[in-house]
C-alpha cells in the first residue's frame, strides 16, 4: 500500500463528511504535485530531507491513536473529542478553520500530513469558559515502521481561559518511521491560552510539525514547545497578532543527542499595532547532534507601537555538535520596539571552576549547568503539570 | 612539616611567568596574610592553589594531607579540604544558592547520587543555614535566587563566607574578600572568619590593603613583590604596610579600591 489516492479511499475517507474528503483529497494532490523542497529554498539550505521516502511508512498507525485526559466536571459546551469524530459532528466549527493556519499545500511534507492526518484532538472551549485544570492529550506510536500523523485543533472563544498538553509518546524509543503533530490555535477576544507541546517520539523517526497560532484581540498565548525525540525533527511554531493588545509568548527548549538533527523555524508576524510577542528558543547540544534556528520577526506597514523580542540560545556541550542560529527581521514600520540576538557557545569554564572549587565533581557541575542553562526557560512553562513532565523528561536525559 | 606546605612554586599566565618561586608553610590554628602590591602575583596564587585551569603550574610542590594537590582536580582539592573565597563570586544563572549549597556538601560527604545514607538530612542542611546566616547577618530570601545573580558587592562576599562556613574546610584561602566591602560587611565577615578560627582551620588571607586584617589579626604577613616573598614576618609588617605601603619595592600609584 502507498501513499495513494486508493489507500486514503480505502483507510480514511470511510465515513468522513464530503468537504473532509475533499480536503484530503486536495492535499494529497499537492503531495504529488510538489517537489522535493530543493537546497537552494533558504528555509531547507540546512535540511537534510533527501533520504526521507514517506512511501516506506505508508502505514498508518491507528486512527484515533489518542488518549484525552478529560478533566472532571468539564463546563457545559465544552467540547473534546479525537478531530475525526468531531469533523462529523460539528462540521460547523471544523470546516471553516481546519487547515486555514496550517495549509496544507506549505510544502510536501506539510501537503503529506494534511491528506493523512489521523487521530488528533479537537478542543472547543465557548465564550467566557475558564477552566482551571490542563487537558492533556497523548499521543501514542505503538509500532515500528508506520507513520503517526496527529493534528490538533483548539478554538478558544472570547474571554476563554484554559491550559492544554500535547504529548507525542513513543512505545519504543528505537522506532523508526514518519511522525507529525501539527496545531492549530485560533484564540477569541481576550482569551488565555496555555499550550505545551512535548515531542518525544523514538530516536529513528522522521518529524515533522506546524504549530501556528493566530490571535484576536487582546488575547495571550503562551505556547511552550519541548523537542526531545526523532533522528530528524522540523518544527514550525507561528504566531499571527491579529488583533490589537494581543500578545504570544513563544518559548521552547530542546536537549540534541547522538546523531539528532533539530530544525526550528519561527514566525512572529505583527499584522496589527499595539500586538506583542515574546520568544526565547533554548537549546542544548551534545555528542555530533545538529540544531538549526530561523526565526523571522515580520512587522507589518501599518502596526505601530508593536513590541518584539527573539533570542535564541544554544549550549553545545561537544566539540562535535553544531548550533547554527539565524534571526531575521522584516520591519516595515519605524514606530516599534524590536530586539533580537542569538547566542552559541559552550559551558562556562568559570561557571564549571566555580562549582568544582566548592567540591562538586566535574559531571556534576556540568549536569547543574545544563539544569541551569533551562532553568529561566522552565519557569515559563504555563502550568504545572507540564513542568514537572519536562522537567522529570529533561532529568532523565542530561543523565 | 607543617599541614599546608607550599615549595617553589611556579607559576605563568598565557605563557607569563607571574610565580617565581613562593615557598609558605601554614599549620592549622594559624592565620596568614600575603600582602602585594597589583600585579604581584596575588589572584595567581589563589588561582593556583585552587586548580584554575587557566593557570599553569611551571615547578613546585604543594602538599596537604600527605598529597601533592597541584596534582588534583580542583573537586578533588576541595573535598580533600581546601577553600578559595573568591575575589570576583561567580554569577551562576538557573542554579540556586540552595541548590549549590546542598549540592557541595553532599559532595563533601560523599554522596555520589547513590548511597542516601551520606545526603545531608533536610532538617539538618536548614538548621546549619540557619546558623551561618544568622553570623552573616544575612536572611534566607536570597537562598531561592541563582548563584550570585543580582547580589550587591557586599552580599556576594557573605555568600562566599557562608560557603566556606558551611563547607568548614581546613585550608581557606581569602582571595581580596574586602575588596569592594562596606564596613559593615567587612565586620560581619570578620566575625564569621574568626569564629571559625581555631585548631581545625588555616587560613591564607590575600589582599592589597591592610583594613581586613584590623578585623581578622593575621599570626604572620608575606609581603609578595613581582612573583616572590620579599618579607615574611608577625602581624606587625601589616602596620608598617598601612604606613608606608609597597613603596619600598615598588613606585606605584595608590589606585583607587574597586567596588
Amino acid at each position: 500500500m502507498g501513499l495513494t489516492s486508493e489507500s486514503l479511499e480505502k483507510s480514511l475517507l470511510q465515513g468522513e463528511p464530503g468537504w473532509l474528503r475533499e480536503r484530503r483529497q486536495t492535499a494529497l494532490a499537492a503531495y504529488e504535485r510538489l517537489p522535493l523542497p530543493a537546497k537552494t529554498d533558504e528555509e531547507w539550505r540546512r535540511t537534510d530531507v533527501s533520504r526521507f521516502n514517506p512511501a516506506d511508512f505508508s502505514q498508518l498507525e491507528h486512527l484515533d491513536g489518542l488518549k484525552l485526559e478529560r478533566p472532571a466536571g468539564l463546563p457545559a459546551g465544552v467540547i473534546l473529542q479525537p478531530l475525526r469524530m468531531a469533523a462529523m459532528e460539528h462540521p460547523e466549527l471544523i470546516e471553516p478553520r481546519l487547515f486555514t493556519l496550517v495549509h496544507g499545500d506549505r510544502d510536501r511534507f506539510a501537503a503529506l500530513h494534511a491528506a493523512f492526518f489521523t487521530g488528533g484532538t479537537f478542543l472547543y472551549v465557548p465564550d467566557g469558559v475558564e477552566i482551571d485544570e490542563p487537558i492533556l492529550g497523548q499521543h501514542f506510536s505503538h509500532h515500528d515502521g508506520t507513520s503517526v500523523l496527529p493534528h490538533t485543533l483548539i478554538v478558544a472563544g472570547r474571554g476563554a481561559r484554559f491550559n492544554y498538553l500535547d504529548e507525542y509518546i513513543a512505545d519504543n524509543e528505537s522506532e523508526t518511521g514518519h511522525r507529525s503533530g501539527s496545531t492549530e490555535i485560533f484564540l477569541g477576544e481576550g482569551s488565555q491560552v496555555g499550550y505545551v507541546a512535548v515531542q518525544k517520539w523514538g530516536r529513528n523517526v522522521w518529524h515533522f510539525a506546524d504549530q501556528r497560532a493566530e490571535l484576536q484581540k487582546d488575547s495571550t498565548l503562551r505556547l511552550f514547545n519541548v523537542t526531545l525525540g526523532g533522528k530528524f525533527s522540523k518544527t514550525r511554531v507561528e504566531a499571527s497578532l491579529a488583533g490589537e493588545g494581543s500578545n504570544a509568548e513563544l518559548k521552547a527548549i530542546y536537549f540534541a543527542s547522538a546523531d539528532q538533527f533539530f530544525d526550528f523555524h519561527t514566525l512572529q508576524d505583527h499584522r496589527v499595532g499595539n500586538t506583542r510577542s515574546d520568544l526565547l528558543f533554548k537549546g542544548a547540544l551534545q555528542d555530533v547532534s545538529r540544531t538549526v534556528y530561523a526565526g523571522l520577526i515580520r512587522i507589518a506597514k501599518h502596526a505601530a507601537r508593536s513590541d518584539a523580542y527573539q533570542a535564541n540560545r544554544n549550549l553545545v556541550l561537544s566539540d562535535k555538535a553544531k548550533a547554527t542560529s539565524i534571526p531575521m527581521l522584516e520591519i516595515d514600520n519605524n514606530d516599534v520596539r524590536c530586539t533580537h540576538g542569538a547566542t552559541v557557545g559552550p559551558v562556562d569554564p568559570e561557571h564549571l571552576f566555580y562549582l568544582r572549587s566548592r567540591g562538586i565533581p566535574e559531571s556534576t557541575a556540568k549536569r547543574m549547568l545544563i539544569q541551569g542553562f533551562f532553568g529561566d526557560v522552565l519557569d515559563r512553562i504555563p502550568f504545572e503539570h507540564a513542568r514537572k513532565l519536562v522537567e522529570a523528561e529533561l532529568e532523565s536525559r542530561i543523565g | 612539616m607543617a599541614d599546608f606546605e607550599i615549595r617553589d612554586l611556579r607559576a605563568s599566565v598565557e605563557g607569563r611567568q607571574i610565580l617565581k618561586g613562593v615557598s609558605l608553610s601554614i599549620s592549622k590554628g594559624e592565620v596568614h596574610a600575603v600582602m602585594g602590591p597589583n600585579g604581584s602575583g596575588k589572584s595567581t596564587l589563589s588561582h593556583t592553589l585552587m586548580g584554575h585551569p587557566g593557570y599553569t603550574v611551571d615547578g613546585g610542590v604543594v602538599t596537604f594531607k600527605g598529597q601533592n594537590v597541584l596534582e588534583l582536580e580542583p573537586d578533588e582539592r576541595a573535598r580533600l579540604g581546601m577553600f578559595l573565597a573568591f575575589q570576583y563570586p561567580v554569577v551562576v544563572p538557573g542554579i540556586s544558592m540552595t541548590n549549590f549549597l546542598r549540592t557541595a556538601l553532599n559532595a563533601k560527604r560523599g554522596y555520589d547520587g547513590k548511597d542516601k545514607s551520606k545526603q545531608i538530612a533536610p532538617k539538618e542542611f536548614r538548621s546549619m543555614l540557619k546558623d551561618e546566616l544568622d553570623v552573616l547577618h544575612m536572611d534566607d530570601s536570597f537562598l531561592p535566587r541563582y548563584i550570585n545573580d543580582g547580589f550587591s558587592g557586599g552580599e556576594k562576599k557573605r555568600a562566599e563566607i557562608l560557603q566556606m562556613a558551611m563547607l568548614r574546610p581546613e585550608i581557606a584561602i581569602l582571595d581580596e574578600t574586602d575588596s569592594g566591602l562596606d564596613i559593615d560587611s567587612i565586620k560581619f565577615v570578620a566575625e564569621a572568619v574568626n569564629r571559625m578560627r581555631g585548631p581545625d582551620l588555616g587560613v591564607l588571607i590575600i589582599t592589597h590593603y591592610t583594613r581586613i586584617l584590623e578585623f581578622i589579626k593575621p599570626d604572620f604577613v608575606h609581603v609578595l613583590v613581582d612573583g616572590k616573598f620579599v618579607l615574611s614576618g608577625g602581624a606587625e609588617i601589616a602596620d608598617r604596610l598601612e604606613k608606608t605601603g609597597y613603596s619600598e619595592w615598588v613606585t606605584e600609584e595608590e589606585p583607587k579600591e574597586v567596588a
